[in-house]
């Protein structure tokens, strides 16, 4: 779970980074209070030959946090706010709920996700070393790489690469397993529906 | 006879000389205020539960620094990491090292199957098959991987939880490579230090408290709402020797100038102020050398109480030289011949009451008792022993001491008038007025002198830290270690029904790090079958063949723990093998309200090998019975000092013993009419009035209507005051309650002997 906070706090978080790069980076990404679209995931896993693809999409909030649907080959939802981090199968059974009162560090990956959002560029660099290049007119590719020793137990390193928007990011683990995640139809609207809104609230 | 005697003691002074240079060269001094207090004669065990949680903290700083905002409470850390290394002769850095939890990590690794916790296992031995596969689909999928181990060593990521349990015993996080926790409109980062100096001895200066002050200035003044808040035993150590050396510089030189001039004033000669500096000196030498024998280390408050030693032991040299003024050196002999029996019998009453106060079993007590009984006995042996010999000038009667002499016969006497009758009345009804008002305290407080501020500092951080309660814990006992775990586990489910009530916040036990090897085996079954159908369901689902990973066969054994890395973090609340036994502790956290302390001493009955232990209430429970059973022996002692005077002076003694007994009930009253409770060490410091107070009224009646006998009871009162006042300054509540029973008891006795003195011209023998 806390795996799945640093990946969506390296995925906003893309309008702080370092020094001229950063500051060209952050000029080509579009400052949007809203961000929804589709993903797929390709993972690979030990002790599984072929990587396991997922396809869903998601709503990215800023100041309230991350909708995350999963619709194949099964779906699920995974939800994070200010508050809590909250995952549900869609058939049922399957759940958890972390309270951020109970479990302070959810609320510090919070709220750190929370001041980046809001271009807080700081924070990020005191947790990894970035590196990167401008790609073309729009496009940019960076690369991140843990100083800090809890998320270098987790990441070797973070691979994104993006225009306006974030299109790719490769998560390297530690452990050996890797994911890709691709971003498409990447759109400002429509705003959170009822559903999506009470998600968020929670 | 007497020159061998003289000798013997000279021997004796010479042996006492080369063991006081070896004491003080290595000095063991205590300042714990553990070693205080009364050891538990029917459950060692507990005892020993007490001091190995107290020595595990021995030289351990810990401090938070916080400030109103994550970012600033950073900068705030390094400024103070950065007063505190200025200091690296004294302090280094403990460090809260993350490679520890690594190394954690790997030792538990080949175990993971066997650690759950009772949330899980609810969970797996009700969880279906469709449940547990599409957890394991859910985790599989997830953005990334399991953090700790790889997917197929926890399909349904469990370890995750079981960590955050271990994680949860103290508030403090992970955060950008520091110790964080949030607390009270506060961000803080969490500091470790430790004192590298062990050994600690009298007049070192508190750098330890200089350092942590500075750095508490600087952070401070570097932030906006910058705070620290420091706790350990170094600083408690060094407030107390601060203390300590004030005191008994106060105390002792305070008494020992006053005894001096008095001395000059009466004697107007070098010789007496030499000779009975002499034999306070050896008094005291002597004291520290006998309680350093018998105990192995000496405490701090022992030498602060000691101190008021050198009022009372200038007696003999007082009454030696009141006699022996304006007479011929050649009457040395016969003059310290005549004194003898009266003194003695003033020592044998004074050391019979010291040694009274060892009759409780606080060990700082006894060695207050032994010190003071064997310094009073040194002085007197070198007034004995040497005085005749040393004293040879001649020794002329000054005016001051003759004006004062004949001052007796001018004090008023009590006599069968209607005055001092309805004088009498008054006094009982004040009395009885003031005895009806006394109220009992028996409070642990009254042993804990250390500053305000420091408790303080220490309760904030207990707080914020959740902190597990020193004093209030269960002791758990078992035949082997097996049964010691099962039975913390069979208590653990009891507990948690009144951790979900928020009785209090949790508990930390050996058991939660090293589960009983049945529950071992009972959750390494739980987790294969599940995880089992778990990577199954997988499999189907992927078309892949994923297999379980392998665990340990064997399970972790409480050596293997205890050697290991994740032992640290628990290893003092394992006792091990006490006697027949094994023990462990189980802490509580979050315990703050003392009404809920009956509810977990209800947890313990009927819960076999399960100790509820509330050294608080111990402690008070045994300073009411100990008040109780002195207050007994007040009563009886003045029984048998009456036998004895009555013995020795007959059908005069009364006029002894009733200034004694009255001053003992004046002070009670006094205590009453003030509002000062009733505490153990009143009715302690009441029992040494018995001791001495009857000296005066001995003096008179040994030698009636001799002015010089009168001389040396003033001198000896004056400075007993004097050294008992100046306790009454003590920061320790124990010592100034003591001190001020001393006092008034002394000045009462003091006015009372001589109204009560026989008429002119009759003698007792």
């Amino acid at each position: 779970m806390k795996p799945f906070l640093v990946l969506t706090f390296a995925l906003v978080s893309l309008s702080a980074h370092a020094a001229d790069l950063v500051k060209d980076v952050r000029a080509r990404l579009v400052d949007a209070p809203l961000v929804r679209g589709r993903f797929e995931q390709k993972k690979s896993v030990a002790g599984f030959k072929k990587p396991l693809v997922s396809k869903g999409d998601f709503l990215l909030a800023r100041d309230q946090g991350v909708l995350w649907n999963t619709r194949t080959p099964f779906a699920s939802t995974l939800t994070l706010t200010r508050k809590s981090l909250s995952a549900q199968q869609a058939t049922g059974g399957a759940a958890y709920h972390l309270d951020s009162t109970k479990e302070p560090a959810l609320a510090a990956v919070n709220e750190l996700l929370f001041a980046l959002l809001s271009g807080d560029v700081a924070a990020l660099q005191k947790r990894f070393k970035v590196e990167g290049e401008l790609v073309g007119d729009k496009g940019w590719k960076l690369e991140l790489t843990p100083t800090d020793a809890g998320l270098a137990r987790v990441f070797k390193h973070i691979h994104l690469e993006g225009d306006g928007y974030v299109r790719q990011v490769q998560l390297d683990e530690s452990r050996g397993d890797s994911s890709v995640i691709t971003f498409e139809q990447l759109a400002q609207t429509p705003p959170p529906d009822a559903t999506e809104a009470e998600r968020l609230g929670k | 006879m007497a020159n061998k005697l003289a000798i013997l003691w000279a021997l004796v002074v010479l042996a006492v000389g080369v063991h006081q240079v070896r004491f003080w060269r290595s000095a063991s001094l205590d300042t714990d205020v553990l070693a205080l207090l009364p050891e538990d004669e029917q459950a060692p065990e507990v005892d020993a539960a007490t001091r190995k949680l107290a020595d595990d903290a021995g030289r351990q700083l810990v401090l938070l620094v916080g400030a109103n905002d994550w970012p600033s409470a950073q900068k705030a850390a390094d400024e103070a990491t950065r007063v505190l290394s200025e200091a690296s002769g004294l302090l280094e850095p403990a460090v809260v090292d993350t490679s520890t939890l690594d190394q954690a990590v790997e030792f538990y690794r080949p175990y993971r199957d066997r650690l759950l916790t009772p949330a899980q296992r609810q969970w797996l031995a009700k969880a279906t098959p469709d449940e547990l596969g599409g957890t394991a689909l859910m985790k599989l999928y997830q953005p990334a991987g399991a953090q700790l181990t790889d997917w197929n060593a926890d399909p349904l990521g469990l370890w995750q939880d079981w960590w955050q349990a271990r994680a949860a015993e103290t508030s403090a996080r992970p955060r950008d490579g520091r110790m964080w926790l949030s607390g009270e409109g506060r961000e803080w980062v969490l500091l470790m230090w430790k004192s590298k100096v062990s050994a600690f001895a009298l007049g070192d200066g508190s750098r330890v408290t200089a350092a942590v002050e500075r750095a508490r200035s600087t952070v401070e003044a570097a932030v906006p709402g910058g705070r620290l808040v420091a706790a350990g035993v170094p600083l408690y150590a060094e407030a107390a020797a601060a203390q300590a050396s004030w005191e008994m510089s106060t105390i002792g030189f305070g008494s020992l100038a006053a005894v001096l001039v008095l001395v000059w004033l009466t004697f107007r000669s070098l010789r007496p102020i030499l000779l009975v500096g002499v034999s306070l000196t050896l008094g005291c030498a002597v004291a520290l050398t006998v309680t350093a024998l018998v105990f192995d280390r000496v405490h701090l408050l022992t030498l602060v109480f000691g101190s008021s030693l050198v009022g009372v032991a200038e007696d003999y040299g007082f009454h030696y030289f009141a006699a022996r003024q304006g007479k011929a050196p050649s009457e040395r002999g016969p003059v310290m011949r005549a004194l003898l029996p009266g003194m003695v019998l003033a020592l044998v009453t004074s050391v019979v009451a010291y040694l009274a106060l060892g009759v409780a079993p606080f060990p700082g007590l006894r060695q207050m008792a032994v010190f003071s009984a064997a310094g009073l006995t040194a002085a007197f042996l070198t007034v004995v022993c040497w005085f005749p010999s040393l004293d040879t000038g001649a020794l002329p009667i000054t005016s001051f001491s003759e004006r004062f002499s004949a001052s007796i016969t001018r004090w008023p006497r009590i006599t069968s008038t209607p005055l001092w009758w309805g004088t009498g009345a008054v006094l009982a009804v004040l009395v009885a007025v003031g005895l009806w008002k006394l109220e009992p305290r028996d409070d642990l407080r009254q042993l804990q002198g250390a500053p305000p501020n420091l408790i303080a500092d220490q309760r904030e951080l207990g707080r914020l830290l959740g902190l597990p309660s020193p004093a209030q814990f269960f002791l758990v006992q078992g035949d082997s270690d097996e049964q010691v775990l099962a039975r913390e586990a069979v208590l653990k489910t009891k507990l948690d029904a009144l951790v979900a009530q928020k009785v209090f916040a949790g508990y930390r036990a050996v058991s939660d790090w090293l589960p009983s090897e049945a529950q071992q085996r009972e959750d390494a079954a739980l987790s294969a079958r599940a995880e089992g159908l778990a990577v199954a369901a997988v499999s189907e689902s992927t078309g892949e063949a994923p297999t379980r990973a392998a665990f340990s066969q064997e399970p972790l054994t409480l050596q293997h723990f205890l050697s290991g890395p994740a032992a640290a973090a628990i290893r003092q609340q394992w006792l091990g093998t006490l006697g027949k036994a094994q023990y462990s502790v189980l802490m509580l956290r979050g315990l703050n309200d003392p009404k809920v302390l009956p509810r977990l001493e209800e947890v313990a009955q009927g819960l076999e090998g399960v100790r509820w232990v509330d050294k608080t209430a111990e402690i008070s429970g045994l300073l009411s019975r100990y008040r109780r059973i002195m207050g007994g022996l007040i009563v009886a002692g003045y029984l048998a000092v009456l036998l004895t005077l009555v013995a020795r002076f007959g059908r005069q003694a009364w006029r002894a013993w009733v200034p004694s007994v009255l001053g003992t009930l004046l002070t009670l009253a006094i205590f009453g009419w003030a509002g000062a409770p009733l505490q153990l060490f009143t009715v302690l410091g009441l029992v040494l009035l018995l001791g001495m107070g009857v000296d005066y009224g001995i003096f008179l009646l040994e030698h009636p209507g001799d002015g010089s006998a009168w001389l040396a009871v003033a001198l000896a009162g004056v400075s007993t005051l004097l050294s008992f006042g100046l306790l009454g300054l003590s920061a320790t509540p124990a010592l100034r309650s003591f001190g001020l029973a001393m006092l008034l008891g002394e000045v009462t006795i003091w006015i009372l002997t001589p109204c009560f003195r026989l008429p002119p011209g009759k003698a007792t023998h």
